[in-house]
């Protein structure tokens, strides 16, 4: 009687097989989805790097557009630009007799020329990368689960 | 199912004995030294991209942040040796252009390709963007009419290639020129500021060109290298007030028939130069041909650079000193016998008269050298070379414009100095300045004894700051008080003998001067350095404007030539700088009080 039931446990030899077929091909598998995860981040990678490279030749372009752009405006607003204009306007220079000085309250005169920000004022350009981008995965973990469980327990 | 069995053994064994033999063949490859040194040589030629990169020049604004020196992008012409196929078309669309002959560009064109060394060749430089605009669109009318210029016999300019890089640009052409310098853009390896804020402050506004590393290898890329630009200047120079006054001076110089010129405006309370004018100038954008311009050593900015002997102007040093000192008093009286003998030599009055009893106010209103010179003796000479030294006489200002030059100030024990020089140099005569020391020492005067350092640059920027100048004082020769009672002496010295340096309105304190230019070590000839310095309004000064007229042939009188410049300058110079009138200023101070 025991034997008989035994017998009617015993698995199917294919099925057997397949189990055995299954188990040495899973490190198998394992390894190509790893291969294949590191391909795509691979291939991610140097896109990110070739695009680094494009930027940074866009870069020296820009720089020059802005450059030329400014020394263009400098020569379209220079002094004798400036001066063929207003002639041509109809303006003309005002004789000492014709200028009288008045004092408008409030107005203090032009303003000291700011072309960059002054120093120390906490301004400071930073790199714009994301900081999701500029943490290991022990630090998201921690700010995401730990620290904000900590500071719940604060809280409470 | 063993005959399987064994296949698949004998299958697996010969696999893994190739695996194993390839494992083996990489250990060897990595550890083979000939193999390392193939690699490292790989690296070292492949794996970077070596780029000298040099970080676009500076820019130059005027104290409102207008653009005085800026960069314009400009073309290089040239040719892929190995895709010319009609180097006649590329010549005959070339030829004319910066006067390049059709022989020259062809010789060019037709070289024959070496990829070793002769892979491209340049044609020309410095071609502005629409010549390239036209250039882009022959090219490719050509290249729709003949693909790939297959056909030799068909213009094609193939092989001709254009690449855009930065040049200096001065949009203001000569304004300023005299203070701004040039920087030599012709010359892309080893160029370089020349004169003025272009050669002072060269190393900031270059930069630092460096060599940079990119890596090939995509992975290996986690950032643009960072090449920090040239510094940008701001100057303390008025654009507007600078163009008047060089207009002024142009002008004034072809009407008197001067042989040069030169106007300085400070503002004396913090030294800063808001105008210097001089000729000759240069069309900055054609630097090239400054030599035409600057001939026989002529300075390129006389302000800074050309020492000469002021004449009167410098008896306001002389009385500011014996005041200071306590020498004599405004009123102190004194009798011009029109001749003063002193140390071997004999001193004589402009006019060769005397002048009868003067007191200082009046010895100064007509510009007496004989009471001057007796003012020195009555200082000392001890005294009156320390006082002339602490105003800066015999020393460089340290203006930071590139080529100041002195004249060392020969004082008692010197081999080069005798008694006599005491009294010539109480009234301007045997000592020499540069009309920015001059300017500068006077401005002492005008802001209560301080003497500013003079200069030129207002503020830095670097790396997206602006970092704002500090003045600096150089001394204080003499006390506030003193330098009080100069300034009204001098407005009263204006004043009484109606001064063609007035300007109606204002209190300006001024003084003339008229040097006579020694021939061979010899005076007396009609030659003459005409000069006026004058400062207002007299109770807070606001600009100091220092005029040298050399050698005028209309008068040879500062009094009449340089003192009428002085005031058409002022004229227009206080409405610039929004100076109320004496009267309205005085209103409202009173209803403010």
């Amino acid at each position: 009687m025991a034997k008989k039931s035994k017998q009617a446990y015993r698995q199917a030899p294919w099925r057997k097989q397949l189990q055995s077929a299954g188990i040495s091909l899973m490190p198998v598998i394992a390894l190509a989805v790893l291969m294949a995860i590191y391909l795509m981040v691979s291939a991610e990678a140097a896109a990110a790097g070739l695009e680094i490279m494009e930027m940074h030749y866009e870069e020296e372009e820009i720089l020059r557009i802005i450059a030329n752009q400014r020394t263009d405006f400098a020569w379209r607003t220079s002094f004798n630009e400036m001066q063929k204009r207003a002639e041509k306007a109809g303006f003309e220079p005002a004789p000492m007799e014709a200028i009288h000085y008045m004092k408008i309250t409030g107005y203090l005169g032009q303003n000291t020329v700011s072309l960059a920000l002054p120093p120390n004022d906490g301004n400071d350009l930073a790199p714009i990368v994301n900081e999701y981008y500029q943490q290991s995965l022990w630090e998201w973990f921690s700010s995401t689960f730990l620290t904000s469980t900590s500071s719940r327990e604060m809280n409470q | 199912m063993k005959a399987v069995f064994s296949r698949l053994t004998l299958t697996g064994l010969v696999l893994s004995a190739s695996s194993l033999l390839i494992i083996l063949q990489m250990f060897h490859i990595q550890n083979s030294s000939k193999h390392q040194e193939l690699s490292r040589w790989a690296d070292e030629e492949y794996s970077f991209a070596k780029e000298n990169y040099t970080p676009e020049r500076g820019n130059i604004y005027d104290r409102w942040g207008r653009l005085l020196a800026g960069n314009e992008d400009i073309y290089e012409v040239g040719v892929m040796l190995e895709y010319v196929t009609n180097p006649d078309t590329i010549a005959q669309t070339l030829q004319g252009i910066n006067n390049l002959s059709f022989q020259n560009i062809y010789e060019v064109a037709s070289k024959s390709f070496n990829p070793e060394d002769s892979v491209y060749a340049v044609i020309t430089d410095f071609l502005p963007s629409g010549v390239i605009d036209v250039l882009s669109d022959i090219k490719q009318t050509y290249e729709i009419e003949n693909p790939y210029g297959k056909n030799k016999n068909e213009p094609s300019l193939r092989g001709l290639i254009w690449s855009s890089h930065l040049k200096r640009s001065y949009p203001e052409n000569s304004l300023a020129s005299n203070v701004l310098g040039f920087y030599s853009y012709r010359d892309r390896k080893e160029g370089k500021g020349f004169y003025g804020v272009e050669e002072y402050y060269n190393d900031l506004l270059a930069g630092n060109p460096m060599d940079t590393f990119m890596p090939r290898n995509p992975y290996l890329l986690e950032g643009l290298p960072h090449v920090p630009a040239g510094a940008s200047l701001v100057l303390t120079i008025d654009r507007e007030i600078q163009a008047m006054v060089e207009k002024k001076l142009d002008e004034s110089i072809k009407e008197i028939e001067a042989e040069s010129g030169t106007v300085i405006i400070l503002d004396p309370h913090n030294g800063e130069v808001l105008a210097m004018a001089t000729q000759p100038r240069v069309n900055l954008n054609e630097y090239w041909k400054y030599e035409e311009q600057f001939k026989d050593k002529t300075p390129f900015n006389r302000a800074i650079s050309e020492t000469y002997e002021p004449g009167s102007v410098y008896k306001v040093l002389t009385m500011a000193a014996a005041i200071d000192a306590g020498a004599v008093k405004e009123d102190t009286e004194f009798n011009d016998p029109g001749r003063f003998e002193y140390g071997g030599g004999i001193i004589l009055n402009w006019d060769r008269r005397g002048h009868g009893r003067q007191t200082m106010q009046g010895c100064m209103q007509k510009s007496l050298n004989v009471c001057l010179a007796w003012v020195a003796t009555e200082l000392g000479k001890e005294k009156f070379y320390e006082y002339m030294s602490a105003f800066g006489i015999g020393q460089r200002t340290s203006i930071d414009l590139g080529g100041e030059k002195i004249w060392p100030l020969s004082v008692p024990g010197d081999s080069d100095w005798y008694p006599i020089q005491l009294a010539t140099n109480s009234f301007g005569q045997g000592v020499a300045v540069t009309p920015i020391q001059l300017a500068t020492a006077i401005s002492a005067i005008a802001n209560d004894g301080k003497m500013m350092k003079p200069h030129i640059l207002k503020a830095i920027i670097q790396d997206g700051k602006q970092y704002d100048i500090t003045p600096q004082v150089l001394g204080v020769p003499v006390q506030a008080k003193t330098a009080k009672t100069m300034t009204e002496m001098l407005v009263k010295s204006l004043v009484n003998e109606s001064s063609l340096a007035l300007v109606p309105g204002y209190s300006i304190a001024g003084k003339t001067g008229t040097a006579e230019i020694p021939v061979e070590g010899k005076y007396g000839t009609e030659l003459t350095n005409a000069s006026f310095v004058g400062w207002g309004p007299a109770q807070d000064p606001q600009f100091l404007i220092y005029v040298w007229l050399e050698k005028p042939k209309d008068s040879p009188w500062g009094s009449v030539v340089a003192a009428p410049l002085f005031s058409e300058i002022a004229k227009e110079l206080v409405v610039y700088l929004n100076i109320p009138p004496d009267e309205v200023q005085q209103n409202l101070i009173a209803k403010e009080g």
